[in-house]
């Protein structure tokens, strides 16, 4: 579904993506794991179009979206909801929503109003918190709101940049589940970027293990997860 | 008492002007992080047109119409032609330093500000013309006395008024005041929601343009028309915008009601001289006192 092949990206002299290639199957969850610094986040930000790659090439759905502006490439399905509960403080939770549906909003009038009732049905916090300005939320109750904005623009493709960070354990449980949950009924694709690589790994089918920009493992999850000496070496534990 | 209604009538009209100019700044401000010196100058260039269709037997209505679209025109071509290849990545990446690269478009703006002053020479002379006003500008009599206000106050401050109504109503109900809002604040967030960035910024520079427009044609009756009557507008709506706060539509607004009503009264109670020292000790006061405006609004964010 999305293929990633030998991305390199650079910012100035520093090489933070060094020629990477995944590929990441329908209706699966995938994890990207490593240390800090691994380039976990540069990968998803080359792939929606916020960093420019200087070599390599991204395909979606058969097409290379190389060179699209993030805003188009959004267009075509992927979502991302990029690290550090991307909301806009100084909007109302619901108009956080309403945004990730504005460019379907005359299109598909009326599936933005269900696809954004959806969206309440998965956080109920979001409802009773509709009018307050997102700057209020708490840091759960921000990522539930990124990733709302996020699902209302009815993505193929949600690419989410550590979910868990910053959050408390049983608030990372409940996203996590929910992001499960939404893969597993609607065959929403999933690429997950975590630090955290027990809870990625606990849900996901397959695993990518990046290193100081370069992938060191790419398998099954389950494998990944029982690799005692690849976690000792690259994930500390 | 009629001193005092005076200039209250009339720094509450020019007040309304000055709001308008200040939200100008404002909306460029925020939507493309820039302090357009060149408003005025589009201003300028739209109250000549209004002003060359009215000489030439057009009614001045058609006038008024013509030149806010034109200055919506000129804003967004602004946009296109000189600001959007300049904030290009590439071409401004040799210069390392980020407060270099603010200044560019601003510098910018100043020199779009002269070569519309200079074309304006060249295609109306660089001589002083009078501006008619649709409405009587006499002081209005009820029952034989003379009202401290005039007919064109009224219409000023309705005009005024209205686009103010529909300019929150448009950022506030519309997708698209939505759109321009989001990238206004978050680009990147904006962006990856799907919004057209570029365009929003296009349109906030047509949006500018217009208001900007708007003022000059409703300053212009009071003053003559040439091609740097409105520079000190520009100054009076930027101070108006500052005391505002000028990340703040609302705040330009008040502010620019403050700085008319300032200097509407300095100029009845004192001297018509002390009117441009008072607006700029009322900027010094308000940078000392709450440098970021009166409605600047927390920039504390929750960690």
């Amino acid at each position: 579904m999305l293929k990633v092949e030998n991305l390199v990206t650079r910012f100035g002299h520093v090489v933070a993506l060094d020629s990477v290639s995944i590929s990441v199957a329908e209706s699966k969850i995938t994890t990207v794991i490593g240390a800090n610094g691994a380039g976990k986040s540069t990968l998803l930000r080359t792939i929606s179009g916020l960093e420019k790659p200087a070599s390599g090439s991204i395909t979606w759905e058969g097409e290379s979206i190389v060179g699209l502006r993030a805003e188009e490439i959004v267009r075509r399905g992927i979502a991302h909801v990029p690290e550090g509960h991307a909301v806009i403080s100084e909007l109302s939770v619901e108009e956080n929503i309403e945004m990730g549906a504005l460019f379907r909003r005359r299109k598909y009038k009326s599936d933005v109003s269900a696809a954004i009732d959806e969206a309440y049905q998965l956080f109920p916090r979001l409802l009773e918190r509709r009018t307050q300005l997102a700057g209020t939320l708490s840091g759960g109750e921000r990522q539930m709101l990124a990733i709302s904005r996020a699902l209302v623009s009815r993505p193929k493709l949600l690419l989410l940049d550590e979910p868990s960070l910053g959050l408390a354990p049983l608030v990372v449980e409940q996203i996590i589940d929910t992001i499960n949950t939404l893969c597993r009924s609607t065959g929403l694709t999933v690429l997950l970027v975590e630090q955290n690589a027990n809870t990625a790994l606990g849900v996901a089918d397959h695993g990518v293990l990046l290193a100081l920009g370069k992938v060191v493992a790419d398998r099954p999850a389950a494998e990944l997860k029982a690799d005692a000496a690849l976690r000792a070496a690259y994930l500390g534990y | 008492m009629t001193n005092f209604l005076s200039a209250l009538f009339s720094g509450v009209s020019s007040g309304a002007i000055y709001s308008l100019v200040a939200l100008g700044l404002v909306i460029v401000w925020r939507g493309a992080g820039i302090v357009n010196f060149a408003q005025m100058g589009q201003a300028m260039f739209s109250t000549y047109i209004a002003s060359t269709l009215i000489i030439n037997g057009y009614s001045y209505w058609v006038g008024f119409i013509v030149a806010i679209l034109a200055g919506a025109a000129v804003g967004a071509l602004l946009d296109l032609l000189v600001m959007r290849p300049l904030s290009n990545k590439k071409r401004t990446e040799l210069l390392s330093s980020e407060s270099m690269r603010a200044a560019i478009p601003v510098i910018a703006s100043l020199g779009i500000l002269g070569v519309l002053q200079a074309m304006a020479g060249i295609i109306w002379a660089a001589e002083e013309r009078g501006f008619p006003a649709p409405v009587a500008r006499e002081g209005l009599t009820l029952g034989g006395t003379v009202m401290p206000f005039t007919l064109y106050d009224f219409f000023v401050i309705g005009v005024v008024l209205i686009t103010l109504t529909i300019t929150t109503l448009f950022f506030k109900k519309t997708g698209m005041g939505l759109a321009m809002r989001a990238t206004a604040l978050n680009q990147e967030v904006a962006k990856l929601s799907g919004i057209r960035t570029n365009h929003a910024r296009t349109l906030s520079w047509a949006i500018s343009g217009a208001a900007s427009s708007l003022a000059g044609l409703l300053i212009a009756p009071s003053s003559t028309l040439s091609p740097t009557s409105l520079d000190l507008v520009l100054i009076i709506g930027f101070t108006a915008a500052v005391v505002g706060g000028l990340n703040s539509p609302v705040g330009a607004v008040v502010g620019g009601l403050i700085v008319g009503l300032v200097m509407s009264f300095v100029n009845f109670y004192m001297t018509p001289e002390d009117v441009y020292i008072s607006i700029l000790v009322l900027l010094l006061i308000v940078l000392i006192v709450k440098p970021r405006g009166i409605f600047s609004g927390k920039d504390s964010r929750r960690v």
